[in-house]
């Protein structure tokens, strides 16, 4: 008899459980439209960023002779020391969310040291930074609640060390990980070279007329508006792993519902079976006994 | 009356989007203001205060502490950083927005004497609401 309780509390329990990754569903179903619209806003001040920096680089492209220069756009040939940012969640329970960024950021790290380039990690989010430090590999720099609330202050700040490094040499690039945002139900690992600018990249768009620039040193200009646009891109990386983190761990949450509804049905099969035997079994102990009286 | 498109935008959102009759920036070289059919132009703009004059003749203010504007045919977009616009329902309210302006204008700038002017622009675009 005591399988029958046994089973029965079973069910219970996995009813129970049911009952919150419903309810962290819901929770991220929530977040994760706030994080869209987050993303969505700040896309606004993304395209006129984007846009500003084409006409400059275009005008200086086409007034100044020997086109654009200047630190940000230098490319080493053989990188020394290479700088790799990525950003992981703070909380669990979202499959294999983080899993993926650091399968990613672990091989490009094998990528540069199998070329004898001195890889510096910098890990945003508590996850990341935990499975790194249980493997015993050093972290540069790090930061925990930053990609659970992504502020552009603080993302800024964090950036500005590697950028400072870039400047004065201290680091020949500075890639950017992390897992995007892709729909409602599928993330992908984005891979951003953030620093030394492609300038091929930069799409240059002609302006109308001639643009006045105040300071008149252009190259001044250009440099200040780099600087808000990698700090820009840091921070966009963070909204955008927060989405594509909800979106996660809602598509994680929803299969652990379902999961738990199967294996109730299946509990739920072996009880009734359970209990049918007991009672064949005792029918059969009242019949047997009635026949061994006569 | 003719007027220029203003479109404000911070990495959080865009924060005024509307047609003003004339607006004064805090440029990196100076003070500037712009009116409808301004030249092209596009200038870094310091810690100070936007002033902006609406199509109603009403003003508004924005403290902000970095950022830059583009002036074109299609519009006036500016960029900035964090910014703090100073309005309010009540008293309460104005009081706030004030004590934020100043706090931003003062992290991003070590400047005192440019700070204590910025400060009493403020004060004085405080005092018009």
């Amino acid at each position: 008899m005591a399988n029958l309780k046994d089973i029965k509390r079973k069910i219970a329990s996995v009813k129970n459980t049911q009952k919150t990754t419903r309810a962290m569903k819901l929770v991220s179903t929530a977040k994760l439209r706030r994080a869209e619209l987050l993303a969505k806003k700040s896309k606004a001040f993304a395209e006129t960023l984007n846009e500003t920096l084409s006409e400059i680089s275009y005008t200086i492209q086409q007034y100044k002779i020997g086109g654009i220069e200047g630190r940000f756009f230098e490319e080493v040939e053989f990188p020394a020391v290479v700088d790799i940012i990525f950003v992981t969640s703070d909380k669990g329970l979202c499959g294999g969310f983080n899993h993926q960024t650091i399968k990613t950021v672990k091989n490009l790290m094998d990528k540069y040291r199998s070329k004898k380039v001195k890889v510096r990690l910098k890990a945003i989010g508590k996850k990341g930074i935990e499975y790194f430090q249980f493997n015993k590999v050093d972290l540069e720099d790090k930061i925990v609640g930053l990609s659970s609330s992504p502020d552009y202050k603080k993302a800024a700040e964090f950036i500005k060390k590697s950028v400072d490094d870039f400047l004065n040499g201290g680091t020949d690039k500075v890639i950017l990980v992390h897992n995007g945002y892709k729909s409602m139900i599928a993330q992908e690992i984005k891979i951003n070279n953030i620093l030394p600018i492609d300038i091929n990249g930069l799409k240059m768009k002609e302006t109308k007329s001639m643009l006045e620039m105040e300071p008149e040193d252009s190259e001044k200009v250009l440099d200040s508006l780099i600087q808000k646009y990698i700090e820009y891109n840091m921070y966009f990386s963070l909204i955008d792993s927060l989405a594509a983190e909800h979106s996660a761990r809602m598509q994680a949450m929803d299969s652990a519902t379902n999961n738990a509804s199967e294996m109730v049905r299946k509990l739920t099969i072996s009880y009734n079976k359970a209990r049918q035997e007991s009672i064949t079994t005792e029918l059969i102990e009242i019949i047997s006994g009635m026949e061994a009286m006569k | 009356m003719e007027t220029l498109r203003l479109k404000i935008v911070t990495p959080e959102g865009e924060i005024f989007n509307d047609d003003v009759k004339s607006v004064t920036f805090p440029g990196e070289e100076g003070e500037f203001g712009v009116l409808p059919k301004h030249a092209n132009l596009l200038s870094l703009l310091k810690p100070g205060v936007i002033e902006i004059e609406k199509k109603d003749s009403q003003k508004e203010s924005i403290a902000i502490n970095w950022g830059h504007v583009k002036v074109s045919e299609d519009g006036t977009t500016v960029l900035v950083d964090s910014a703090v616009p100073l309005v309010g329902e009540s008293e309460s309210d104005i009081a706030k927005a004030i004590k934020e302006a100043k706090e931003l204008v003062q992290k991003a700038s070590e400047n005192k004497a440019a700070l204590a002017s910025v400060e009493a622009r403020i004060e004085k675009a405080a005092k018009l609401i």
